[in-house]
């Protein structure tokens, strides 16, 4: 558990597909002072900017289960079904993915779209 | 199993609060997450409805059901050759939240059997426990989802702007240069991200500079919210009266007029690593001035860095100014613009004395509705020269656009409300597009969104300083190319736009390239005070950017030195540099100081501070019946400042009584509120200052101690204030409204229904409890109510007597701003009153000001007429205007007048007081012509304004160099000489009953007036006479240009032209001193010195015990040493014993 106080410049989330880029503080599953609420997966969590309570906390991204890519948890980047999976990983495992999820992602990407850098 | 759990789901109510209460106590404990009753509980229960209600909805639809278990198997969807995944069979919306919610507590409820929910029938069971849960996961990650998609797309939106390529490219610059120039149009996003690319790149203390307040505040928002900062200090403000700065600040917004002050304070300004200065094209004067500053600063500061942001104009300018310094230039991001030129024709050009011919507007207006379908959205923005040009097109487009309905028509500039002003941001509804008649506000100051037309007058309206007629011009000029450019750039912000130019394109290539920089159009006053206090040496030689002329500088210069705030070495004086350190105009500053040494502080602060902003009286409400009426006990016949200080004392009681009441009390009286804020701000900036400079002595800490229950009250009600504060902070902005069509007709010349209106809309946020008056909250929070009432109670009822006496301050702070009625204004009309200042005739009052509503205070009254002929009235009762200010628009109009009596104020104020031999004629200041009728009264006025005088400036002295000595427990100036003072003054004021005509002197006149330095024979014995006890420091001499006998530095005796009888001044007439026994034949300036000095016999005593305690000597004895020649002694005297001393000598030489 990595946990940092205060945002240092050094430690700098930057999601590999999308380029998103945001300093984060804690990287773990269990960010501090969130009592009871635990994180199914290792996530880059900073403090959630938009909200005027210094406790709540935003998860900005986390590492693709399969590929290990560092994505954000933006839709067009990664999805998480049980598990984190970066768009590339979804993409190729399509048809393990419920339909609902298929249908849904076919609605949304047309055409695949390739990752921006 | 099944039916225990309907039997349970029967009593368990999901809507029940108390069912809520129970799950609240298991999920939103005060240590929770989520606490309850927290604004994020009342989301959570909000979400928990539709949530309930898309499940419905969802479960009718698919009401096959199936089984919900988890089926994480999946065997069958394995295909050969893939990684299997171990994806659940079963869709189910929760695998997709990555968050889960455990405690003991949940868990128990959940895993624990049904014995225990047999017991608890009433309670929630597993299965209402788990389905919470659920619902609960699903706002977590709904509120994830937001604030994710909120970064994502700030991000996205940061990367989108056109500087955003040139990041690196900027940092790396800034770090290997001192001085970098960012030029970059609209929108490419400069002022925004370059404070923030420096700040992740590691720079800390950054001051970033804007020419406007608003832009300060408006841009530390912005940036803090996209630097992830919105609720920390790390990026802040700092503007006149306000700051959001913090030990934490890193990045810091304020006015160039702002860092201006804390170089003056920080000399190398250490506390900045990097300043930016925003906006160097507009050129501003305090812009220019601050580049010349922070230039030669830069050798004392090498590893500053300062970058200068402009739009792409004259950048070659700055850049050579700063040794050739790199240039980075940045595309903008318009949207392409068709520009069409459409001339007036002649028979629609506006003559001057016409109003403005709408026709070619309209045309517009028809040709858009032609052009494009009303579903194409997009407004119009019309610019203008000014307001009058603004309401006569405004007048007919409202025709149009109620005929159309296609319209809505809102004007925009300064001196409307701020309330009037924000309406241009609502929304037009569907089908109707806003038609904004702006004057060059909308240029940069305001920035509207949607706007697809613009139409260009080409005009403009801009101040000028006349240093001949000492006046400030408004004229109209045709406006720049740069800013035609800039005018045209408001269509291309949000989509591509048309632009209407009503001029020529040959009119544009002969447009000149850039607007006039301020620094040549102004008075440069306050700039040349500024740089003596900064010791930046001789103005002439300090090296601008684009040097100002140097007529300008002198005429500055001069001014000053009339001022007294620059001695005659053009150094600074005591009360100079005092001047220096206050924002405001020089004449507000002497105000300030004058009211110090008496006990009339309050009062003075608050005219001070009311005549440095703004009018709060609106002028649209003036047509206004109900406002007029209401407005009348505010108006008082002595000036306009006290009917501002009346206004001001007034709203203070009304804020004490009532509070937030005071917003309704305003509206009713036509009054801007926000302009009394400003004014509150001030008057407390004012006493500070004054307070810092030991003007003004410190207050007592008692009164805001008060016992603890009050104290801790009061700490109470701060912080619910705070909390009021950062609530409204949070959602401004958020909401815009949607216009109503209309809106544009109760505009300006109906603003009774625009009351109305404003009340409607008010009463109904008010329903809906979220009307906070913020500016209320701010005033709680910077002000102490009762404090201010008790200060302003001071000034509520002013006795005749602190009336008079602060009139005169007022008109010694205004002096030379004199303006004098015209003899024959009692024939004429209301309307017409004409007055004269020395360098401008033929002037008028602004229709706002008392006197033009009630002119017969100003007339001499009719009774006391002289026989003598028309032209030259006697009276006692002649009065003058001290204005604060002189602008000629159409006509030269004066603003802010008070009225004195004549003769009392011009001897007790003016620079020059020439007289001839007997003192019945005086001429003030070379324009004014006094001649009095009994020369015994003459020489008695004029000896007691003499001596009022000296010791005004003695005690103004001894105040102002008071702060110097500061050990020494003896002040140089006791309650009881003021008071001794003021006294005198007040009854030389009021009961000086004295006839006199007042006159302008004529052009010839004025050339032919002083009778020149005569021989040496021809001076009588003149020389001998040792005047220096009357006036210390000022020799009295023959004046060299004037001729006759200079007494004091303002007063010069016989040298006047037409003086009957040039030896008169040596003829001697019996007289007899009341105050002692002297009696001897005097001539006239004798008598006044003996006047001067002689006192009644207890006052003497008690003056010279005074003396005697004071050890200063200085100030306060009036005895001296004297060398007699004839005695060949050092004699220690005083004055009046001096003259004795010397008829001895004389009557034995006889
Ligand atoms: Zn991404
Ligand atoms: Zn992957």
């Amino acid at each position: 558990m990595a946990q940092a106080i205060g945002e240092t410049p050094h430690n700098t989330f930057t999601c590999q597909l999308c380029g998103l880029s945001s300093p984060y503080t804690y990287y773990g599953q269990k960010p501090p002072n969130t009592r009871a609420i635990v994180l199914l997966e290792e996530c880059f969590v900073t403090r959630d900017p938009f909200s005027p309570d210094r406790d709540k906390f935003l998860v900005l991204g986390s590492t693709c289960s399969l590929c290990n890519t560092c994505v954000c948890v933006g839709s067009d980047c990664s999805l998480f079904y049980t598990k984190r999976f970066c768009m590339q990983c979804v993409n190729k495992h399509l048809d393990q993915f419920p339909s609902q999820i298929q249908t849904e992602l076919a609605k949304k990407n047309p055409s695949p779209r390739p990752a921006v850098s | 199993m099944d039916a225990e759990r309907r039997r349970e789901s029967r009593s368990w109510d999901w809507d029940s609060p108390q069912c809520r209460a129970q799950l609240d106590e298991i999920f939103f404990r005060q240590h929770d997450y989520i606490q309850a009753g927290s604004s994020e509980h009342k989301e959570f229960w909000a979400f928990f409805e539709r949530f309930q209600r898309f499940k419905t909805k969802r479960d009718m639809s698919v009401s096959k059901g199936g089984s919900s278990k988890e089926d994480r198997d999946g065997k069958d969807r394995r295909k050969t050759g893939h990684v299997d995944l171990g994806l659940p069979k079963e869709y189910d919306a929760r695998y997709r939240i990555n968050v889960s919610v455990c405690t003991r507590d949940v868990e128990e409820r959940v895993g624990k059997t049904e014995h225990r929910s047999k017991h608890r029938s009433s309670g929630p069971g597993s299965q209402e426990i788990s389905d919470f849960r659920l619902t609960l996961l699903h706002f977590l990650d709904f509120n994830q989802r937001q604030s994710f998609g909120k970064l994502a797309k700030l991000r996205r939106e940061q990367k989108n702007l056109p500087i955003f390529h040139y990041r690196d490219r900027i940092v790396e610059l800034v770090r290997s240069h001192p001085v970098v120039v960012v030029a970059g149009d609209t929108g490419c996003g400069k002022s925004t991200q370059v404070p923030q690319y420096l700040l992740s790149a590691g720079f800390n203390n950054v001051a970033c500079t804007q020419p406007r307040r608003i832009a300060c505040i408006s841009l530390a928002k912005r940036v803090s919210f996209e630097s992830l900062n919105q609720y920390g200090s790390k990026v802040g403000y700092q503007i006149r009266f306000e700051t959001t700065r913090t030990t934490a600040t890193k990045l810091l917004f304020l006015t160039e007029g702002l860092l201006l002050r804390q170089i003056q304070q920080d000399k190398t300004l250490a506390q900045y690593e990097v300043v930016i200065v925003d906006e160097v094209h507009e050129r501003h004067l305090h812009c220019d001035f601050l580049l010349g500053v922070l230039r030669s600063l830069l050798s004392d500061r090498p590893d500053l860095r300062l970058i200068l942001m402009s739009a792409t104009i004259n950048i070659k300018l700055f850049s050579d100014y700063f040794n050739s310094a790199p240039v980075l230039q940045v595309p903008g991001r318009l949207f392409p613009i068709q520009v069409i030129y459409q001339p007036i024709p002649p028979e629609e050009q506006p003559s001057r004395s016409e109003k403005l011919d709408p026709r070619p507007y309209l045309r517009i207006l028809q040709g858009i509705d032609q052009r494009y379908p009303p579903e194409e959205r997009g407004d119009l923005l019309l610019f203008l020269s000014g307001v009058a040009e603004i309401s006569s097109i405004q007048e007919a487009c409202q025709v149009y656009a109620t005929h159309t309905r296609r319209w809505i028509v809102l004007p925009l500039h300064s001196t409307l409300s701020l309330a009037q002003q924000d309406k241009v941001f609502d929304i037009a509804p569907p089908g109707v597009r806003k038609c904004i008649i702006s004057t060059n506000i909308a240029e940069t100051s305001v920035t509207i969104d949607g706007v697809r037309f613009v139409v260009d007058s080409g005009k403009v309206k801009e101040m000028s300083f006349d240093p001949k007629a000492k006046m400030q011009r408004l004229q109209e000029f045709w406006i720049s190319r740069a800013s035609s450019e800039q005018r045209k750039g408001r269509a291309g912000r949000t989509g591509p736009g048309v632009c209407y130019r009503l001029y020529a394109e040959s009119d544009y290539d002969a447009f000149a390239p850039y607007p006039v920089p301020e620094i040549h159009r102004v008075a440069l006053d306050s700039l040349i005070l500024q740089m003596k206090s900064m010791s930046l040496g001789d103005p002439l030689s300090f090296v601008f950017i684009d040097p100002p002329p140097a007529a300008s500088i002198q005429t500055a210069v001069t001014y000053l030195k009339e001022q007294g705030a620059l001695d005659n070495h053009c150094e600074l004086t005591s009360i100079g540099s005092l001047l220096a350190q206050l924002p405001v105009d020089v004449v507000i500053g002497k105000m300030l100081v004058l009211g110090s040494l008496f006990n009339l502080v309050e009062p003075v602060l608050t005219v001070a501070a009311a005549l440095s902003v703004q009018s709060p009286f609106l002028r649209s409400s003036q047509q206004n019946p109900d406002c007029a009426t209401a407005r009348q006990p505010l108006h008082s016949n002595q000036g306009d400042p006290f009917s501002l200080l009346n206004t001001f004392n007034a709203w203070v009681e009304v804020k004490g009584e009532r509070g937030g009441g005071s917003r309704k009390w305003c509206r009713r009286r036509g009054l801007e509120e926000q302009r009394l804020y400003e004014m509150v701000n001030l008057r407390r900036q004012f006493k500070d200052l004054l307070r810092s400079h030991e003007l003004l002595e410190s207050e007592d800490c008692t009164s805001s101690s008060g016992d603890r229950g009050q104290r801790r009250e009061r700490i109470t009600e701060r912080r619910k204030l705070h909390q009021m504060k950062r609530d409204h902070e949070q959602q401004e902005g958020t909401k815009r409204k949607v216009l109503k069509l209309e809106e544009g007709q109760d505009g300006e010349f109906s603003s009774g229904s625009d009351t109305e209106e404003a009340g409607r809309r008010k009463k109904s946020k008010e329903s809906s409890g979220q009307d906070v008056d913020i500016q209320e909250v701010k005033f709680k929070l910077r002000h102490n109510v009762t404090e201010l009432q008790e200060a302003v109670g001071v000034s509520q009822d002013l006795s005749s007597r602190q009336q008079a006496l602060l009139k005169l301050l007022l008109c010694r702070g205004l002096y030379p701003q004199l303006a004098l009625p015209d003899e024959h204004n009692s024939t004429r009309k209301d309307s017409d009153q004409v007055f004269h200042t020395k360098n401008k005739h033929g002037v008028v009052v602004h229709p706002t000001s008392v006197f033009a509503s009630d002119p017969e205070v100003l007339q001499v009254p009719e009774d006391n007429a002289s026989e003598m002929g028309s032209d030259k009235k006697d009276s006692s009762k002649h009065q003058l205007l001290a204005f604060v200010t002189l602008l000629e628009t159409n006509k030269p109009y004066l603003s802010n007048c008070v009225r004195v009596p004549a003769l009392q104020a011009l001897l007790l104020v003016a620079n020059s007081v020439d007289s001839n031999a007997d003192c019945t004629r005086l001429v003030i200041d070379g324009w004014l012509e006094v001649e009095l009728r009994e020369a015994e009264e003459a020489l008695k006025v004029l000896s007691s304004a003499l001596t009022l005088r000296a010791e005004w400036e003695r005690m103004l002295q001894a105040k102002l160099g008071q702060n110097k000595m500061e050990d020494s427990a003896v002040s140089g100036v006791t309650r009881k000489m003021v008071e001794k003072l003021s006294d005198g003054l007040v009854r030389f004021l009021l009961y000086t009953e004295i006839t006199y005509s007042l006159r302008r002197l004529a052009a010839l006149q004025v050339q032919n007036l002083y009778i020149g330095p005569r021989s040496e024979s021809e001076l009588c014995h003149m020389k001998a006479l040792d005047l220096n006890p009357l006036f210390p420091g000022a020799e009295a001499k023959p004046d060299p240009i004037k001729g006759g006998l200079r007494v004091t530095s303002f007063f010069t005796y016989n040298c006047l032209a037409d003086s009957k009888d040039l030896y008169s001044e040596c003829l001697r007439t019996f007289w007899s001193c009341p105050n002692c026994d002297l009696y001897m034949p005097l001539t006239p300036l004798e008598r006044m010195q003996h006047e001067a000095t002689c006192r009644p016999a207890g006052e003497q005593q008690q003056l010279e015990e005074e003396a005697e305690k004071g050890k200063t000597g200085s100030v306060s004895s009036l005895t001296r040493v004297y060398h007699c020649d004839v005695c060949n002694e050092d004699l220690k005297l005083t004055s009046t014993e001096i003259l004795k001393h010397k008829r001895q000598h004389m009557y034995s030489a006889k």
